[in-house]
């Protein structure tokens, strides 16, 4: 057992990184050990990354303890670099986290000067100056390259800067060079961001935070409003939304709705998060409330502006894709269903169900349907309900190969008075594999007048025993 | 005197709410005495009185009398069967209804009106999925079918209800299994106002449940019978055939009871039903019990084997 993280005041007695749980106790008796608990830990940093995404929406994760924020174009909004970066720094210190943080022109300087320096803003002619006195593990350099590195009395960046490059990359490798340059600023490096930015978005910061549900839903629909003329400018409506709520102690939840056909309107985007409400509402705990709202529309698509006509026929399409959306945000996406036919002779592959996600679907299905060969679905006999997977029954037949007389299904006996069959029905080898058995369809009628299909899998005195399935029931 | 004017002016506003609420047409005599008001207006002409509740007629006048007129197009009937086994004949002249309410719609000029069924997760497991294919052999456009799987009975109402509000589709068929405590009488009170309301015939099919007060025009208890055989070109049978769906139909809940029950036939085809005479053996067939053999002690905590209450004296409690 090994100390993998310390505290201030730990450092400030000795202990290091690496050292033994022993040797910490011998040291100082009373040492609080916690357990490491790495996925609580990528928690908090994915709880602080989406925290941060007040500042701007391009956060990346660095490693298991830093945040890169992408702030161009976003420091003016809060009165500058520095102003953000107190702002930054005030807020997690008020959360009860320690933080350190720099801002400069590149990614690896803003590391270096975060983990090794004390300047907080950093012009872009200031690198060289600023990187000069930082050991060399500021470059983000592994162990045994700053150790190689250390014994020929290379030990702070500046003694390499003003090196010539070629000896050094000869000895060193060329990742030396790379991380020098990244530092300085003159080779690019991309920021992988966590989420996509959105095309669109609006926020509302408060003063006073906000608990309730109306409130939340009236301040969304206000957003949506701000969002309106933005997307009529496009020409376009959003498929998927997505409400941040950011809360006082700074919990970041994130809720998406997606709709199945391009929404503007206000109103109703509100509606759908009404819905989603309730659909996370164990979960969503506004605590002591929440201070900033912010709409974002993650996808959109054309949206085709239709003008209402007098010829009173309605429009079905609209309402039709306002309910699917109602459902779908609130039981989630796979809740309403669309039969799809497809060329296979095996019942359960030839007609199946398929999520609804786009009210256009219901125009293909039809499509579909007459891409289908006539004689596929004029299909002599098939039943009204199908059973997911076939139900074993205890069936006998008079005639081996004939149909059943008798059959016991959930431990009741039907016996019965008519059948019709067999129709026989191989199995798709190339779906199956080559040994599958071929069925036979008997639809058979028992004494009471209940109609059922029921096959026979296998055949008398083939390899195995074939046995007796209920596959169907009809009306 | 006067006094028994107001009286009786109370009585007859009394009753007129209760027809109200029962969609009843006011009985000839209350009409006379209402259309000579004596403070002189009249209410509405009699036309409009009687025909204010739309209705698809079936075609069969039993069925229609039983359904004053024909199925309600707009509110809720309420379609039931017994067993888990005698799902599939409610679920046929469920889909039958539907498939008269799509072509009715169609022959005003709406076509692809959407159906709605809403099936509960439970119901759908125990009696099987819809089948696209045997849907569509039996006359409904399966191309405007939307199916819904709720996973509990709430969610189920709760689509349900969202669906009566929005005025697309031409029928919803809403299955729940058995009789939850979450669909009592003032879930399905609220049901039938909002299917009035939206004007869409709600079709609740209740699968292997008992009879119970609801708020549906008319319940109607669905039983399989056997089928006609199929005919042959020249007009013969073909022997041994299984032809047309055959229903036994039985209306527990309706102002002209008829308890005989009526055997119809459905013919996709057509998509239309036909009154049929009852198989003799049908009409033989004695309810001889489904399990063949002698029972032996009944196991317990399982369905199937439990026998008729009162057979047995409850023991005393042991603690």
């Amino acid at each position: 057992m090994r100390l993998v993280a310390l505290d201030g005041l730990a450092e400030k007695l000795g202990f290091q990184l690496g050292q033994g749980v022993a040797e910490a106790r011998a040291m100082c008796p009373d040492v609080d050990v916690l357990p490491a608990d790495r996925a609580a830990d990528r928690a908090l940093l994915e709880g602080l990354a989406d925290w941060c995404s007040r500042y701007t929406p391009l956060v990346a994760l660095d490693g298991e303890s830093g945040l890169y924020l992408d702030i161009t174009g976003c420091a003016h909004l809060l009165g500058g670099e520095k102003s953000l970066l107190d702002d930054l720094l005030a807020r997690l210190f008020h959360l009860g986290i320690e933080a350190r943080a720099a801002i400069s022109s590149s990614a690896g300087l803003s590391w270096a000067v975060a983990r090794f320096g004390s300047q907080s803003v950093i012009a872009p002619e200031e690198a060289a100056r600023v990187l000069a006195p930082l050991p060399m593990a500021a470059l983000r350099l592994a162990t045994d390259t700053i150790e190689t590195l250390g014994r020929v009395g290379l030990k702070q960046v500046g003694d390499i800067i003003e090196a010539p490059r070629a000896p050094l990359a000869r000895r060193f490798g060329s990742t030396l060079l790379l991380r020098l340059d990244q530092a300085m600023g003159l080779e690019d490096e991309p920021l992988s961001p966590r989420l996509a930015v959105a095309s669109l978005s609006a926020e509302r910061r408060l003063s006073e935070p906000v608990q309730g549900e109306d409130d939340i839903l009236g301040l969304t629909q206000e957003l949506a409003a701000r969002l309106k003329p933005e997307l009529e400018k496009r020409g376009e409506g959003g498929r998927l939304f997505e409400l941040l709520l950011f809360r006082v102690d700074g919990r970041v939840f994130r809720i998406t709705a997606g709709t199945s056909s391009p929404l503007i309107e206000p109103g109703r985007i509100a509606g759908l998060f009404r819905e989603r409400l309730q659909a996370v509402h164990e979960d969503l705990d506004a605590g002591f409330g929440f201070e900033i709202l912010r709409l974002s529309v993650p996808k959109s698509e054309k949206y085709e502006v239709m003008q209402e006509d007098f010829s009173g026929t309605p429009d079905r399409q609209r309402p039709l894709a306002a309910f699917a959306d109602r459902v779908m945000a609130r039981l989630g996406a796979e809740s309403l269903f669309l039969p799809v036919l497809s060329q296979s002779h095996v019942p359960e592959r030839a007609a199946v169900f398929q999520p609804l996600a786009d009210v256009e679907m219901l125009k293909t299905v039809e499509e579909a349907a007459s891409a289908v060969p006539a004689n596929l679905l004029v299909a002599s006999v098939r039943p009204q309900r199908l059973f997911q997977s076939p139900e074993p029954v205890e069936a006998v037949a008079e005639v081996p190969e004939g149909p059943p007389r008798s059959f016991r299904w959930r431990r009741s006996l039907h016996r019965i008075a008519r059948a019709e069959g067999p129709e026989r029905i191989a199995a798709e080898w190339w779906v199956d594999g080559e040994k599958a058995a071929e069925r036979d369809y008997f639809r058979v009628e028992d004494e009471r007048g209940r109609r059922f299909w029921l096959f026979r899998e296998g055949h008398y005195g083939g390899p195995t025993q074939p046995r007796w399935f209920m596959h169907g029931v009809f009306a | 005197m006067a006094e028994n004017a107001v009286q009786r002016e109370t009585v007859l506003s009394l009753r007129e709410t209760i027809a109200r609420i029962e969609n009843r047409r006011l009985p000839g005599v209350v009409k006379a005495v209402k259309a000579a008001d004596p403070a002189g207006f009249r209410r509405k002409e009699e036309g409009s009185q009687t025909s204010g509740r739309k209705v698809l007629p079936l075609g069969i006048p039993e069925l229609d009398d039983i359904l004053e007129g024909g199925l309600p197009l707009e509110g809720m009937t309420e379609i039931r069967n017994s067993e888990t086994r005698d799902a599939g004949a409610a679920a046929g002249f469920a889909t039958a209804l539907s498939a008269l309410c799509q072509q009715a719609r169609r022959q005003t000029g709406d076509v692809g009106a959407p159906v709605l069924w809403i099936s509960q997760s439970l119901a759908s497991t125990e009696a099987g999925l819809p089948y696209g294919l045997g849907l569509k052999a039996y006359g409904l456009d399966i191309r405007s079918l939307i199916l819904s799987l709720p996973r509990t009975v709430k969610d189920a109402l709760w689509i349900a209800e969202t669906a009566l509000s929005v005025p697309v589709f031409c029928a919803v068929i809403l299955e729940i299994r058995g009789n939850p405590a979450s669909l009592a009488l003032s879930e399905s009170r609220r049901l039938h106002v909002r299917a009035r309301a939206g004007r869409i015939p709600l079709l609740l099919l209740r699968q292997s449940g008992h009879e119970e007060a609801s708020s549906a025009f008319f319940r109607l208890h669905i039983e399989p019978a056997p089928a006609r055989e199929r005919p042959l070109p020249d007009g013969s049978m073909l022997c041994g055939s299984i032809g047309h769906p055959v229903f036994h139909v039985i209306a527990e809940k309706s102002r002209s009871p008829a308890p005989v029950g009526l055997f119809l036939e459905w013919n996709p085809h057509d998509r239309r039903f036909y009154p049929v005479e009852p198989l003799p053996a049908a009409a033989a067939a004695d309810p001889e019990p489904a399990h063949s053999i002698a029972r032996l002690s009944a196991s317990s905590g399982r369905p199937g084997g439990a026998d008729t209450l009162g057979h047995l004296l409850a023991f005393p409690r042991a603690s």
